[in-house]
């Protein structure tokens, strides 16, 4: 492996890995005091 | 509008499920072939540039777009269209989104089928390939089983013999959909992704360290290494820069994965309400496909199969497609890890039925919701009918297996021709019609993040200019002979002549929705927008 193939691989994974976890933790910082309303189902 | 009741029980209820439509078998098998042939490390800019300016943003068009059609009380691909185009023009391009997810079920289930398969046989002690055996020896044991669990003999093959397995998996697999989907929205979709994507995810974690800690297994070939393994996905190549074949690759392989365009999006936000956030969660089922496809997919398939099948080896397999590459090639790498063989076999295809199933569940989501809407039928009864649709596609499936010619010909006429004449319908309608600064105070109602100014842009021109060029460029230089060889054989023609029964039907069922809805007194024309 070459370096610059170190440092593709190293950005991709920070880039996927960081932007997923900043990501869920946005969504589970902020506060739900709704549902959805009715729709889909039996 | 519906006369049934449901509701998503948790805020990551519908991310996990539009994440659960996105991650699929082209996660873990098309897109490190992609990379690999395109480039390498240097694949990953013009993946990322489509990723931000064609995935991403669309995906976020089609979220708005979807919680809109909601808060008029449509739920249907076809009726949210007519909603935000104004029209029946749009009402009936808007067929597609519905056209589109249940023609793909048809055949994407049978492949799912073949998953669940290779996990029971490898569960209950493997696919018959013998350890100590040449590569050749195994390949070619591997090679049968695939045909015996395909069918690719010749049609009607799976109904003889061993094949019968293949059939009785679908019959499982197809009746697990259902219950599923029968159950509804909350009780039934979101409470299994929510158990399968974190399944799924712990599943990859552990065979991705296992491939990791592979190191060298065989000291005789110092060069088949873990690094030079990565070495084979990662080391970039800017010489493919200068193609226009890789970014138009990269863009496909974005435009797929993400699944936009496909109808399910546009569905599932319809059941959101009014201030519920759209564009953290658009991102964040994106930002969870990424995560799949480059943090597990692109670290777990060629490096395995590098490892135990060297540079040639590995080329070929990546050669030989998707398909072969998942099923032909990868239970050869299992079976050069001894003990671990069966286990890790076991593993793989139970994540890769995981990917799969969490995907075909959406699939009949946007149809049952169409007929519901359209016709007024119950929820059970919608389900039946759509039902019934997707066992009689699926026993055309299962029965035209020769050379796969029924199910690829849908797969490129339904599941990637007309997702991007849909996707391009979408962008368009959702930036100059329904228009870019409606649509741009619709996103950020209720949004949790601030999308940058930059997006409006690329949603208005960038993006639709994209799809223009590449359908433009694509029709004309494909259209005539791609339908020809549809036409070629019995198999072919039988899927071309299904998709048309089934659209022929769909454009029936919005016609008598439109004239139900219209006398009912619904504004399915947007006559009085809903902001």
């Amino acid at each position: 492996m070459t370096t610059l193939g170190w440092v593709f691989m190293t950005c991709s994974l920070v880039l996927v890995w960081g932007g997923a976890f900043w990501c869920y933790k946005r969504v589970l910082q902020t506060p739900t005091d709704e549902k959805v309303p009715a729709g889909y189902g039996p | 509008m519906s006369q049934s009741k449901d509701e998503w029980g948790s805020k990551l209820g519908v991310i996990l499920a539009v994440a659960g439509s996105a991650v699929g078998l082209g996660n873990f098998l098309r897109f490190p072939g992609q990379a690999a042939a395109n480039g390498g490390g240097a694949f990953l800019i013009p993946y990322f540039c489509a990723l931000f300016l064609l995935g991403i943003p669309i995906g976020w068009a089609e979220w708005t777009m979807g919680r809109y059609g909601g808060k008029k009380g449509l739920h249907g691909a076809p009726m949210i269209m007519g909603a935000i185009g104004k029209g029946s023009l749009a009402r009936y391009l808007g067929v597609l989104g519905v056209l589109i997810p249940l023609g793909v079920s048809t055949y994407y289930v049978f492949i799912e089928t073949w998953t669940f398969a290779y996990f029971l046989k490898y569960l209950s002690g493997g696919i018959g390939i013998v350890q100590g055996t040449s590569i050749a020896e195994q390949t070619a044991a591997a090679g049968s089983f695939y045909s015996m669990i395909t069918g690719s003999d010749g049609d009607g093959s799976l109904f003889t013999g061993d094949s019968r397995f293949t059939v009785i998996s679908w019959v499982v697999v197809f009746a697990i959909n259902l219950f599923f989907v029968f159950r509804g929205l909350s009780k039934g979709i979101e409470k299994f992704v929510s158990f399968a994507m974190p399944v799924m995810a712990v599943c990859a974690v552990i065979v991705l360290v296992r491939v990791l800690t592979l190191g060298t297994p065989d000291p005789n070939l110092p060069e088949q290494s873990v690094i030079n393994g990565l070495g084979y996905m990662w080391n970039p190549d800017f010489s493919k820069l200068g193609n226009f074949q890789t970014w138009l690759a990269a863009a496909g392989q974005i435009f797929f994965s993400l699944s936009v365009g496909f109808g399910v999006i546009i569905n599932y936000a319809s059941y959101m309400r009014r201030k519920d956030d759209v564009a953290l969660s658009g991102l964040t089922a994106a930002a969870t496909n990424e995560l799949f496809e480059v943090g597990f997919g692109g670290m777990i398939t060629l490096t395995a199969a590098f490892v135990f099948l060297g540079l040639s080896g590995t080329a070929g397999a990546v050669a030989t497609g998707s398909f072969g590459l998942g099923f032909n090639t990868l239970p050869v790498v299992f079976a050069q890890m001894g003990a671990f063989e069966n286990i890790i076999g076991a593993l793989w295809f139970f994540m890769l039925w995981l990917a799969a199933i969490t995907s075909s569940l959406s699939m009949y989501a946007p149809a049952v919701a169409h007929l519901k809407e359209a016709t007024n039928m119950s929820h059970g009864r919608s389900t039946a009918v759509i039902a019934l649709i997707g066992t009689l596609g699926a026993v055309l499936t299962l029965w035209f297996t020769a050379g796969g010619a029924f199910w690829s010909t849908v797969d490129f006429w339904v599941g990637t021709y007309l997702i991007f004449v849909l996707a391009m319908v979408q962008i368009i309608y959702f930036g100059w019609v329904f228009g870019i600064d409606r649509g741009w105070r619709e996103l950020h109602q209720g949004a949790s993040i601030q999308v940058p100014t930059i997006f409006k842009v690329v949603m208005k021109y960038i993006a639709p200019a994209y799809l223009i060029i590449v359908f433009v460029g694509f029709t004309i230089q494909n259209f005539r002979a791609s339908l020809e060889a549809s036409w070629a054989n019995t198999g072919s023609r039988v899927a071309m002549l299904t998709i048309a029964a089934i659209l022929l039907y769909l454009v029936v069922v919005t016609w008598i929705g439109e004239r139900r809805l219209r006398a009912a007194g619904v504004d399915i024309d947007d006559a009085t927008p809903a902001d």
